[in-house]
């Protein structure tokens, strides 16, 4: 098969994933336009997406829908850059780099950095909490089945990330709440009920400065007071010869919140309200739970795809599915559509726990920025649905209040009785 | 070595924005944000308003209340405007105190990451490199 070159078109596609009333859609509505691009122009042209925190400096911007476009543009970092940013709205650079530290690097910098973490992030290193992960998954459930009815997400799933991460990084009770309140006004500055009549940037300036001095307060207590916890490694880490400052440590403290919190917390809501769409996968589930939830896991981030989109710049002029894309110009992938494209998956609308394959795109779609902390993210979801469904049976949820947003597919709120 | 007093303020970091209204390009710019910014510097003490609806740089805000005041030690303003401060660090360590609607300023940075050389080459011209970061 050779591949096609379009010549240069900048016309705007006329199914735009521009406007915010797209991203205050559902997610059926999305996909109908994400499903027709897939099919008929996976790589296209749209104007700037609508944002709210500063003028667009671009004409327009790439969107690509196809799985296997994804997997290219993910595993090419030399030709799709992180480091001019990975929000597919337009994000002033100050911001980018005190919120998302070496998200938004490439290279060797961003692999020296990544490094410092991740060791704490493998399979080994997480299997050594896993016990604890597990009590507190049971604490949590004894808590909601001490109850009648009330939020599920704040009853439940926001704590057991909120419990983790803050736990990995030795942060006292006491702040854990107030961390992850903001850290979920760092993805929610397009949610008017959120922002309650501020401006988006305030609420994310907000979020941000608060998040920041956080980090930074408690890197002072591990400096004075060091503890055997990821923060107080991070603290005597050298990359390079160099340790890091105080400056880069706060702006770790604001990824790992943002990543170690909203994600898992949406996985779990999206997941336990599917499971009760879906009855006949929930009694699969049953049957077999040890031997069936390590697939189903996959099933579970991927029906829900909580991450749905992340940017990449180009280095150079490029071709991906047939369109030339030229330097600088952004490239905008939609996990959301890559993990519903009938290329990859057999009836992607069906939430199907046995898939024999799923290549899904949850984490990413591969590359060097692959979810560092996919493996303790897997098994907070296994805890979790361990305990809900042997000890919550009766467990009725409602209808998800949805964020409004370009990023993540959050669930503000979901009522339920027992 | 720092700016000697306020007027020193005023010359550069004022300068900037008249430099900027006239840029033919970056004026009609900030002239659409209609901020009226006001920073207030201490070492020396010294204040400068951007009013982007009169595009004037005063000592004052005569008239239009200012839409958000940024204050800061002069030293931290004059690396600022050299792309050296990171505005939501700098916030986060109270180096910089932002009053009022920082979402504005988030609208300006665009504009302001412009201005930095623009900024460097007039101290380099005025023979100030003891001011550049
Ligand atoms: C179901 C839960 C989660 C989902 C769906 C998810 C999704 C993602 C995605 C899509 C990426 C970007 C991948 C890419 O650019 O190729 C990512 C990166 C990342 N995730 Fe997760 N994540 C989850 C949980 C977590 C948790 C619990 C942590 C713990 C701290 C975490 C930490 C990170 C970090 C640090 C990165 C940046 C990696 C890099 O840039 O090198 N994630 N995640």
């Amino acid at each position: 098969m050779t591949a096609q070159v379009t010549e240069i078109e900048r016309t705007y596609d006329p199914v735009s994933v521009s406007p915010l009333a797209f991203w205050a859609g559902t997610w059926e509505q999305r996909e109908r336009s994400f499903k027709f691009l897939r099919d008929e122009r996976p790589v296209s042209w749209h104007p700037p997406l609508e944002g709210a925190l500063m003028p667009p400096e671009n004409d327009g911007v790439w969107v690509v829908t196809r799985h296997e476009h994804i997997l290219e543009v993910s595993k090419n970092p030399q030709v799709f850059s992180s480091a001019r940013g990975v929000m597919i709205e337009e994000v002033p650079d100050d911001i980018n780099e005190a919120a998302s530290s070496f998200l938004v690097m490439d290279g060797p910098r961003h692999l020296s950095l990544r490094r410092l973490v991740s060791s704490a992030f493998t399979p080994k290193q997480v299997a050594r909490i896993h016990d604890q992960i597990r009590r507190q998954a049971s604490a949590i459930v004894d808590g909601l089945v001490a109850t009648k009815e009330g939020d599920f997400v704040s009853q439940v799933s926001k704590r057991l990330p909120m419990w983790t991460i803050y736990e990995m990084m030795g942060l006292p009770e006491d702040q854990r709440e107030l961390a992850a309140h903001h850290a979920d006004g760092m993805v929610s500055w397009a949610d008017e009920d959120v922002a309650a009549g501020r401006e988006p940037g305030e609420v994310l300036s907000e979020a941000l400065v608060t998040l920041l001095q956080i980090g930074m307060e408690h890197t002072e207590r591990r400096r004075a007071e060091p503890k055997a916890d990821l923060w107080t490694n991070l603290i005597h880490a050298e990359v390079d010869g160099q340790r890091l400052t105080d400056d880069e440590i706060a702006s770790f403290f604001v990824l790992l919140s943002v990543a170690g919190n909203d994600t898992t917390r949406n996985t779990i809501s999206l997941t336990a309200r599917a499971l009760q769409d879906f009855p006949d996968q929930k009694a699969l589930l049953l049957q077999d739970f040890p031997g069936r939830i390590t697939p189903a896991i996959e099933e579970f981030v991927r029906y829900a795809t909580p991450v749905m989109t992340f940017r990449r710049t180009a280095t150079r002029d490029t071709v991906l599915g047939g369109q030339q894309i030229k330097e600088g110009e952004w490239v905008l992938m939609m996990y959301a559509s890559g993990n519903r494209d009938e290329r990859a998956f057999d009836d992607p609308d069906v939430f199907d726990i046995l898939r024999p394959t799923n290549n899904h795109l949850a984490f990413g779609g591969g590359g060097p920025h692959y979810c560092m902390g996919n493996f303790l993210a897997k098994i907070q979801l296994t805890e979790i649905f361990d305990q809900l469904l042997h000890r919550a049976p009766t467990l009725r949820l409602g209808e998800p209040e949805y964020l409004t947003g370009n990023f993540v597919r959050a669930v503000k709120s979901m009522p339920y009785t027992l | 070595m720092g700016f000697a007093d306020a007027a020193e303020v005023r010359k550069y970091i004022g300068g900037i924005f008249e430099a900027a209204f006239e840029d033919p390009e970056i004026g009609p710019k900030l002239r659409d944000t209609g901020i009226v910014l006001q920073f207030t510097f201490t070492e020396p003490d010294s204040v400068v308003v951007v009013d982007a609806v009169k595009a004037t740089v005063g000592d004052s805000a005569d008239g239009a209340a200012p839409g958000a005041v940024m204050s800061m030690a002069a030293d931290t303003g004059n690396a600022y405007w050299q792309g050296k401060v990171n505005l939501p660090l700098a916030m986060a360590k109270s180096k910089i105190k932002v009053q009022g609607n920082v979402a504005s300023l988030l609208k300006l940075a665009p504009l302001g990451k412009q201005l930095f050389p623009v900024y460097i080459e007039t101290l380099r011209s005025d023979g100030r490199d003891d001011l550049i970061v």
